[in-house]
């Protein structure tokens, strides 16, 4: 199935944007200002659907025309383009959009055609299955690691260079005991957070 | 919060985002279907792509030109001639070095997905291929990563470390002189993995 590689999906979703009356606020433009104040590290709402690993919104105002010979033509609506790549099933994770992130994601979508909400939050994975478009070809390239094996694997990495530079030229039995506390201390670590270096603080507890 | 200041919409640590768009004649996307359908099959073929690793994901999605979504009735039908190719790409490093990266490793195979495009010039020479990028691209608006400061070698190094990580912690309940032992193939293991992720240079 194009939709995915390994464990990671890789969500393709065309939502059409209301067309604005005459005189009245740009939907295109509200949802470009929405998407310009929410914020993009820790506090973004795909790290709290944590299973996300890199995410994007995209206005597509039209398509591209590239010159002669080629025909001139236009969409007759602009297009919100959610561009997500996660892990696991599709199901579950436009669930945790509608129930984890409400506010988020209905000041986005409430400017779509046909959205409708997310109280019911049913109808909110249908609509958006209905504005999903099949990935015809899909490459990750680590795709058999979740999110979080991977933050975990970046904080060992960082903690296992200051150990090292920390504990060269110890003596066997004092390495082995520095290391036997490492261990622990990595194991303890509270798991990390999503948008955020972190790490090597771990060499020194 | 503070890292929303000043911010451009398709980088995000050292991830950049890039979005294109070309048209095709529809009769051609059954071609380049067939084309994704090989790759998909034959991972092999794709090697280049996974060797240059500086991909985090990419996807190239045929919209045909009856299939953009439409909702309600009160939203027009469109009504085209052409389907589109999209394409969506998180890479590493500048723009610059990604399409000058793909020209010169990937040309065949970008010229396998994008000849069916209208009035794609080829991946090489790069220049005419930059200028037919750039027409075709349009914005980010907003772009998350999970692991702003990670590049694709830094995720893989990572995985490669706790491995090995996991396989000397076993033998940490040894003799002193067995585990320095262990500890030292341990550090010849990974020496070319190490390090700590953090923030790029500034590049164009």
């Amino acid at each position: 199935m194009a939709n995915q590689s390994g464990s990671v999906y890789g969500l393709t979703i065309l939502s059409p944007i209301a067309r604005s009356a005459h005189g009245s606020e740009s939907h295109s433009l509200a949802i470009r200002q929405c998407l310009e104040k929410l914020p993009r590290g820790a506090d973004s709402p795909f790290a709290k659907v944590s299973s996300t690993h890199m995410a994007r919104l995209v206005v597509m105002d039209d398509v591209v025309y590239f010159g002669r010979p080629s025909r001139e033509e236009h969409l007759r609506s602009k297009y919100l383009i959610f561009e997500s790549n996660f892990d696991g099933d599709l199901d579950p994770y436009l669930r945790r959009l509608a129930v984890e992130v409400p506010q988020e994601v209905h000041a986005v979508w409430r400017h779509c055609e046909g959205y409708p909400g997310v109280e019911n939050v049913d109808a909110f994975i249908r609509y958006m299955k209905r504005c999903q478009v099949e990935t015809t070809f899909f490459f990750a390239d680590v795709n058999d690691k979740t999110v979080q094996q991977t933050l975990q694997a970046l904080q060992t990495q960082s903690a296992v260079t200051a150990f090292i530079e920390k504990n060269q030229g110890k003596p066997a039995e004092e390495l082995q005991r520095a290391f036997v506390k490492f261990i622990d201390s990595l194991q303890s670590a509270p798991p990390p957070v999503p948008g955020i270096v972190q790490g090597r603080e771990l060499a020194d507890e | 919060m503070a890292e929303k200041q000043g911010v451009m919409s398709n980088i995000n640590g050292k991830q950049y985002a890039m979005n294109a768009i070309s048209p095709m004649k529809p009769w051609k996307t059954w071609i380049l279907r067939a084309f994704f359908f090989f790759l998909g099959h034959f991972p092999s073929a794709g090697r280049d792509l996974v060797n240059l690793s500086f991909i985090h994901f990419a996807r190239w999605v045929i919209v045909r030109r009856n299939q953009f979504p439409r909702l309600s009735e009160h939203q027009p039908p469109d009504n085209l001639r052409y389907d589109y190719l999209l394409f969506f790409s998180n890479f590493n490093g500048t723009w610059n070095q990604y399409i000058d990266a793909f020209s010169a490793v990937l040309s065949r195979g970008l010229d396998a997905i994008w000849c069916w495009s209208e009035k794609f010039p080829g991946a090489a020479p790069v220049t005419p291929f930059k200028e037919y990028i750039a027409q075709g691209q349009f914005e980010t608006d907003y772009y998350y990563t999970a692991y702003p400061h990670a590049t694709t070698n830094d995720v893989k190094a990572a995985h490669r470390v706790t491995a090995a990580l996991e396989a000397l912690a076993q033998q940490r309940g040894k003799t002193a002189a067995e585990f320095e032992k262990a500890y030292r193939q341990f550090l010849v293991s990974v020496q070319g993995d190490l390090g700590a992720t953090g923030e790029a240079p500034v590049g164009t």
